[in-house]
């Protein structure tokens, strides 16, 4: 869009320049959705290719010397490893566009069905970590904005360096024995699927989850304050002596949060990876726990393509939709 | 390359702790599996025998020292975690300086699409998937950090090299008629490492929880091998009577994390202009 085009604007009725409006947004959603359909393409592609990096045959692996010739030929439908490498390809683009991501060879359970089971146990262990999360980081990034410069910035600068190089599994573990064995206010291991029920499990795992989520989203919220804290209209907001909540919201948080909004993709990229280890510690039956009991140490490769792919996706459909919230939220995003 | 040892003489506060902690680290790792009376890998007399003299973190479950037991850890934690950075950062580099200088769009298209979809993947769900498909232990790590790793490294040179590529030095290059190869290796690549170098060191810390954190998932380095994530895995049942098992372990492993994360810290508060 040029400078002269923008100039033309005010001449024109008002229902061209929404039309005008509509176009650019149009545009942006739809060239977003074309980047991340590819990159959703190129993570099924990843996906396919896993199982290739076995080496050798992984019918003869998973057989050895005892498999009949039919057996063999069940074994590499199943694996869907029968025909050229270009129809394995695209019977399996297939299969997953259509929903089918296999079945798993140990238990002959659908790999649809393992995912249906375990993820929304992930997805409320990662829900409850954002609520708890956003909790502790706004008030935190907004004073570690505000008093940058003291020993309070400091302090959060260094705190959230070692937070970030604590390995979860660590501060698991040692949360686990002071909560859980210690002080007994959490259960040691186990999960309950209904309601409010479950919060009594998830609570101190999303805690140890926020150990990673707190300093990723109050750092870049932290800076974008910092930037905001610059602007006009905040000097403006503080020369009329608004109150301070109103002041807090309106002038500080809510033109700061487009950068964090995002980040959000890389954000559940990175709490998916810590929930993997952390649904372990805490015997949590999440889609993490699956992919390594019933994936990696059972050598049941269909349900490790499985779940592998569907943690990509969930990025990428993270990211789609994180990237339009924060160009509604802030238009200057929009390029 | 040279503007990082121009950086280093002078450390601010951050990144002093930083070396002073990886020092002391690295020194013991050296030292004390070559002094100790006691065999990382072999029992040492009782097992659960609380810290103390002279088994100053105690021993574990198969009465292994464990003071011993951390200090081999270290050494290898640490080589391996080196490993892992340097792989991907040399492969990467390469390919984002190829792709950030040829002219073909196709080609770099069909590159980025799957350098993006790499990076899309959570880190550590891939590197299990790829670990769970050429097979655990030290090998199969690296492999799979390396394949998985590369991408991050690929974006940054990319973005890089497309900066330098119209700079005036590589129109010059163009001129005196080097060839392609020349150009990417001599001029391209020298000033794209140190990129690479500063990420590689914060990528440092998450390699190295990525090495633990899979070893004590039980598909990395494989047992009886003494590494700090298999460590806290042994420990894990005992957590409740004999604590040290793990946390010895878990505190190296976390302070060697924190004191390299310090020391990026500090060098890009450097390059930033503020202490």
């Amino acid at each position: 869009m040029s400078t002269h085009q923008m100039a033309k604007l005010p001449s024109r009725s008002r229902f061209d320049a929404v039309a005008f409006g509509m176009g650019i947004i149009q545009n942006r959603i739809v060239s977003r959705l074309l980047r991340s359909l590819l990159v959703g393409f190129g993570v099924m592609t990843i996906a396919f290719f896993l199982l290739r990096l076995v080496p050798g045959d992984p019918v003869q692996l998973l057989l050895g010397d005892t498999g009949t010739p039919e057996l063999v030929e069940a074994y590499r439908q199943m694996l869907g490893l029968d025909g050229t490498l270009p129809e394995q390809y695209l019977r399996y683009l297939g299969s997953v566009m259509q929903g089918d991501l296999g079945t798993s060879i140990n238990s002959s359970v659908s790999v649809n069905t393992i995912i249906a089971r375990s993820l929304p146990v992930t997805l409320w262990l990662i829900a409850v970590t954002i609520v708890l999360a956003l909790a502790l980081a706004l008030p935190l990034s907004i004073a570690a904005a505000i008093y940058q410069r003291t020993w309070f910035g400091h302090t959060f600068r260094v705190a959230s360096s070692i937070l970030l190089a604590t390995p979860v599994f660590y501060s698991g573990l040692l949360l686990l024995l002071l909560f859980a064995i210690q002080l007994k206010v959490a259960p040691v291991a186990g999960y309950r699927t209904t309601f409010p029920t479950n919060l009594n499990y998830l609570w101190l795992p999303a805690l140890v989850l926020c150990g990673v989520m707190v300093p990723i989203t109050a750092r870049v919220l932290q800076s974008s304050v910092i930037d905001t804290l610059d602007q006009e209209f905040v000097e403006t907001a503080v020369v009329r002596g608004l109150g301070r909540l109103t002041f807090t919201w309106r002038y500080l948080l809510r033109p700061s949060l487009a950068p964090t909004i995002s980040l959000l993709g890389y954000m559940i990229g990175q709490l998916l990876s810590a929930a993997v280890v952390v649904e372990l510690v805490f015997n949590l039956p999440g889609i993490g726990t699956s992919l390594i009991v019933e994936g990696v140490l059972l050598r049941d490769y269909p349900v490790v393509q499985g779940i592998v792919l569907v943690f990509g996706m969930i990025v990428v459909i993270v990211s789609f939709l994180s990237d339009l919230v924060s160009g509604w939220l802030d238009p200057r995003t929009q390029t | 390359m040279k503007s990082m040892t121009r950086v280093l003489p002078k450390l601010n506060g951050e990144a002093h702790w930083g070396v002073a902690i990886l020092a002391i680290i690295i020194l013991l790792g050296v030292l004390v599996p070559l002094l100790s009376p006691f065999n990382p890998i072999r029992s040492a007399g009782d097992t659960f025998i609380t810290p103390g003299m002279p088994h100053l973190f105690g021993t574990d479950q198969l009465g292994r020292d464990v003071f011993t037991r951390t200090f081999a850890a270290a050494q290898l934690d640490i080589t391996l975690a080196v490993l892992g950075v340097a792989f991907p950062l040399v492969i990467g580099t390469f390919m984002g300086g190829v792709l950030g200088t040829t002219r073909n769009p196709v080609v770099s298209g069909a590159w980025l699409i799957i350098i993006d979809a790499i990076n899309a993947f959570p880190f550590l769900a891939i590197v299990i998937g790829v670990v769970a498909m050429v097979g655990s232990g030290v090998q199969g790590l690296l492999i799979a950090l390396a394949a998985v790793n590369w991408a991050r490294y690929a974006k940054i040179a990319r973005a890089r090299a497309l900066q330098l590529r119209d700079a005036d030095f590589i129109h010059a290059t163009q001129v005196l008629g080097y060839s392609r190869v020349q150009v990417l290796t001599r001029h391209i690549l020298p000033n794209v490492y140190s990129e690479s170098l500063a990420y590689g060191l914060s990528d440092f810390v998450i390699v190295i929880i990525a090495i633990a954190g899979l070893s004590f998932l039980g598909v990395g380095v494989r047992p009886p091998e003494a590494e700090w994530g298999a460590m806290i895995s042994d420990g894990r049942p005992f957590l409740r009577q004999a604590w040290w098992i793990t946390v010895f372990p878990g505190l190296t492993l976390s302070l060697t994390a924190i004191g390299v994360a310090l020391l990026a810290q500090g060098l890009t508060n450097r390059s930033r202009g503020e202490d």
